[in-house]
C-alpha cells in the first residue's frame, strides 16, 4: 500500500516536473512549440513502450468513434496554456487555477453525464475552490 | 485567470475522451494515440498561427537538451497513474494523492526556481488560497464523486 501511494505522488510531482520543463522549452520557444515537443517525445517514449509491451493498437480500437480522438489536439492546447501561465505566475499558482478548473468542470460534466452524482458535497467543495480563487484574484 | 480556469476546463474535456479512448483500448492506448493525433494537431496549430520555433535572442539560442524531455515525464504519468487507480487507493486516492504531489512539487519549484524558471516566494494569500481550492478539490474528490 505504502507503494502505491508513493506511486499516486510521483504522478502528481511528475505533472508538475514536466509543466517546468514545458515552461522552460517555451521560453526558449514558445509555448506552442515546447506543447509539440511534448507531444512527439511523448508519443516516442509511448510507442516504445507499446511495442516492448507486445503491441500498440489493441482489439477494441476499430470501434472508437471518431469525436473520442479529439483529446489529443485538446491535450495541445491545454499544455500550451500551461506553459504559458507558469512562466507568467509560477507553479503553484498556476497547479492552483488548473486544478480549481478542473474540479468545478469535472462537477458541471458530472452532473450533465453520470448516473450517480452527488450535489451537496459537490457544491461544498466548488464553492471552497470559488473562495480560493476569490481570494487569488485580489491580486490579478 | 478566466483562461487559467478555463484550461482546468479543457483538462476535464481531456481526460473525458481520453477516458473513453482507454474504455476501448486500455490507458496506454488512449495515451499514445492522444500524443499521437497531438504532434500533428501541435504542428498544425504552430504552422497556421506561425508560432516561434525560436524566441528572440540569447534564450532561442540556447536550449537546454533536458527542456526538451517535458513528454518523457508525462508519458511516465500515464503509465503510474494507470497503476495506482488499478489499486486500492482507486481514482479518488490516486486524485488526492496526485494533487498533493503537484501542490508539494509547485511550491518547490517556485521557491528554487528548479529548471531554470523564475523564484518566487508565496504570500499569506497565496497560501490561503492554495489550502481552500485544495480543501474544496478534496471534498469533491472524497464525498461527491460517483455519490
Amino acid at each position: 500500500m505504502t507503494a502505491n501511494v508513493l506511486l499516486a505522488v510521483l504522478a502528481g510531482i511528475l505533472v508538475g516536473v514536466s509543466r517546468q520543463l514545458n515552461g522552460r522549452l517555451s521560453l526558449s520557444t514558445s509555448p506552442l512549440v515546447a506543447s509539440f515537443w511534448n507531444h512527439v517525445v511523448g508519443f516516442g517514449v509511448l510507442t516504445a513502450t507499446g511495442l516492448a509491451m507486445g503491441g500498440l493498437i489493441p482489439e477494441g480500437a476499430r470501434d472508437v468513434p471518431w469525436f473520442d480522438y479529439i483529446g489529443g489536439p485538446i491535450g495541445v492546447v491545454f499544455v500550451a496554456a500551461g506553459s504559458w501561465l507558469l512562466v507568467r505566475i509560477g507553479a503553484a499558482n498556476t497547479a492552483l487555477l488548473i486544478v480549481g478548473g478542473q474540479m468545478v468542470s469535472g462537477v458541471l460534466l458530472d452532473w450533465l453525464l453520470a448516473d450517480s452524482f452527488a450535489p451537496a458535497p459537490s457544491t461544498i467543495g466548488v464553492m471552497l475552490i470559488l473562495a480560493g480563487m476569490a481570494l487569488m484574484q485580489k491580486r490579478f | 485567470m478566466a483562461a487559467a480556469f478555463a484550461a482546468g476546463g479543457l483538462l476535464t474535456l481531456m481526460v473525458h475522451f481520453n477516458g473513453e479512448l482507454g474504455r476501448y483500448g486500455g490507458a496506454l492506448f488512449s495515451s499514445w494515440t492522444a500524443h499521437g493525433t497531438g504532434t500533428i494537431a501541435a504542428l498544425a496549430f504552430v504552422l497556421a498561427l506561425r508560432s516561434k520555433w525560436r524566441a528572440a535572442g540569447d534564450i532561442g539560442r540556447t536550449v537546454p537538451l533536458w527542456a526538451y524531455l517535458g513528454g518523457v515525464s508525462g508519458a511516465l504519468t500515464v503509465m503510474i497513474t494507470s497503476i495506482a487507480v488499478n489499486s486500492p487507493l482507486a481514482l479518488s486516492g490516486t486524485l488526492a494523492l496526485g494533487l498533493g504531489g503537484q501542490v508539494i512539487f509547485s511550491l518547490a519549484a517556485d521557491r528554487w526556481g528548479l529548471f531554470g524558471l523564475p523564484r518566487r516566494r508565496p504570500g499569506l494569500r497565496d497560501l490561503g488560497a492554495l489550502a481552500l481550492v485544495m480543501a474544496g478539490s478534496a471534498v469533491i474528490i472524497f464525498f461527491g464523486l460517483g455519490g
